[in-house]
């Protein structure tokens, strides 16, 4: 004789609820991969270009000798070294064809340096130094470019993080109502174990355990859904060659995999949470 | 069960009012005592607030003046968690039951030992026993919907008894009834009286009860309690 569960199993409203809660999880799920994608997306692009320093250089072969000595002296440089005649070759390949760069044609003077990457105004430092020794000299240091690119990408992954944020609080407040619905609709079966002598925390633990149950499978369920739902737009990407912004960062990591594998944990703990705090506040209106 | 608290009242009420909401008092400066191992009846017209009475007495209410103590403990001084422990030492029997519909007649009867978190091997045979003893042994797994008014009070019976209460506490157990079964239920209130020394007091509009019971006798009008013996015990008990 198995005793059946002091709960009635699940009725419509619960169904209902197990729906939001999914739809919820889904979009939260979503939204934290994309603020995700946007991060690494701006970790990558500003990591692949900070401390890359292009000089370019007017002048004679001497001006190039000297300009690529002067970098060199700075601690802060890595390394320096000026683009050969075969560096020019690769780059102009597809332009030039196999043969190579004709004999006379001009090559740009161009030292690539890599500064250490707590560097600070690298490309300042170096152009008054070019200047002081009236060597004639551009010198970009990308600082332009990778500041608009974490510009961008930090307002995306703030606006994904308010989602995240703004989704999760509303999760919490359906489950906060359902569970008043559901305790309203049981309100007999509470009376009843509370004058039987069940202690508080016996009765919330009913409903607790109830609403973990529902928010880790409503949890599961929408995580599933983001996961197809982020491969399709992974899949789609490759098929158009991953030149989308963005698109190319959804590459499915570690760090997504526990957002897919944290949703159900934080939706069924919000939704014990949620419970226990609405059945401990209307047990406070019984003796 | 606690032989310390045994010797104290049962129940005692201390110049107790109580009013819902801001209308009249039903109760004023009501005092009375039951004795440990008492048995009580307590009659009155309709209206007169006997449940409300009751009510005080197993923890549902609380008096809007004046104080209630049962085995001895203030309940004015206790904690909730103090007061579900001392409500698991009270059975009720309520006018209209109150049996979970979802649950079985059995898992009704089980409610009070389950609520305490005791396992259920350990209490199983007890509760089809003491259904068996109430003449449910073959309803053990009906629903309230599918049992008599008659049945289903039998299994509000056993709920209120499965615990072995120190008070038990019935409201108009024998309202749906006919007077054979009446008679039945009430030598089983006395019987659990002599034989475990249960506190019980009943709310009942029954004359041939309050006749025939040969116990105390307490009736209720315009808000205050009078105390009145019944003066033919001729019910005796087998
Ligand atoms: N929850 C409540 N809110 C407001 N008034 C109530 C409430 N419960 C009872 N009353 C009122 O208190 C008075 C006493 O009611 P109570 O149920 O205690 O009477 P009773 O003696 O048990 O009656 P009966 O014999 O019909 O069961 C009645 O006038 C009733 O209308
Ligand atoms: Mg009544």
């Amino acid at each position: 004789m198995s005793s059946s569960s002091l709960l009635p199993q699940e009725d419509a409203r619960d169904a209902a609820l197990f729906f939001v809660v999914c739809a919820l999880c889904f979009l939260g799920a979503l939204a934290a991969l994309s603020a995700r994608a946007a991060y690494s997306a701006a970790n990558d692009w500003t990591n692949d270009v900070t401390g890359q320093i292009t000089i370019r250089i007017e002048g004679t072969p001497q001006h190039l000798e000297k300009a690529l000595e002067l970098t060199r002296g700075f601690p802060e440089i890595a390394s320096a070294r000026a683009l050969e005649k075969s560096d020019a070759e690769e780059l102009l390949s597809p332009w030039l064809g196999k043969n190579g760069v004709p004999e006379g044609l001009p090559l740009p003077k161009i030292i690539a340096a890599e500064a250490q990457p707590n560097a600070k105004n690298m490309g300042e430092k170096l152009q008054s130094a070019f200047q002081q020794n009236r060597i004639t000299a551009t010198v970009d240091d990308h600082v332009v470019w990778s500041e608009d690119v974490r510009r961008a990408t930090d307002s995306a992954r703030l606006v994904a993080l308010v989602a995240v944020a703004l989704l999760a609080a509303t999760a919490i407040a359906v489950i906060a109502f359902a569970t008043h619905a559901a305790l309203l609709a049981r309100k007999e079966i509470v009376n009843v174990l509370h004058l039987c002598g069940a202690k508080d925390s016996f009765i919330a633990g009913l409903f607790e355990r109830r609403f973990l149950g529902l928010g880790l499978q409503a949890g599961t369920v929408g995580a599933v859904l983001a996961l197809c739902a982020a491969a399709f737009l992974l899949y789609m990407a490759k098929q158009s060659d991953g030149q989308v912004w963005l698109l190319p960062q959804l590459s499915l990591s570690m760090v997504d995999g526990l957002i897919l594998g944290l949703t159900p944990i934080i939706a069924g703990l919000s939704a014990m949470l949620a419970a226990r705090i609405t059945v401990i506040r209307s047990l406070a209106e019984l003796v | 069960m606690n032989n310390m608290s045994l010797e104290e009242p049962a129940v005692q009420f201390d110049q107790v009012s109580l009013s819902y909401g801001l209308d009249q008092d039903v109760l004023t400066q009501v005092s009375l005592e039951l004795h440990a191992r008492s048995f009580t009846l307590l009659t009155g017209p309709s209206g007169a607030g006997k449940t409300t009475l009751l009510k005080l007495a197993y923890l549902a209410l609380l008096p809007s003046s004046g104080q209630i103590s049962l085995f001895g403990i203030n309940t004015n001084r206790l904690n909730r968690v103090g007061l579900a422990k001392l409500r698991r030492r009270v059975g009720v029997v309520f006018q209209e039951f109150r049996l979970l519909d979802h649950l079985t007649a059995y898992e009704n009867a089980a409610l009070p030992l389950r609520v305490m978190g005791e396992p259920e091997r350990q209490y199983k045979d007890d509760v089809i026993e003491l259904l068996r003893w109430v003449g449910l042994g073959d309803r053990l797994h009906a629903r309230p919907e599918t049992l008599s008014g008659g049945e289903k009070q039998r299994v509000a019976i056993a709920r209120a008894i499965v615990g072995k209460p120190d008070l038990l506490i019935a409201d108009e157990p024998t309202g749906n009834v006919d007077p054979e079964m009446g008679d039945r239920l009430l030598r089983l209130f006395q019987e659990l009286n002599k034989r475990l020394g249960t506190t019980v007091l009943i709310a009942t509009h029954d004359q041939h009860m309050v006749e025939n019971a040969g116990a105390e006798v307490l009736r209720l009008a315009d808000g205050h309690v009078m105390h009145q013996v019944s003066n033919s015990p001729s019910f005796t008990i087998s």
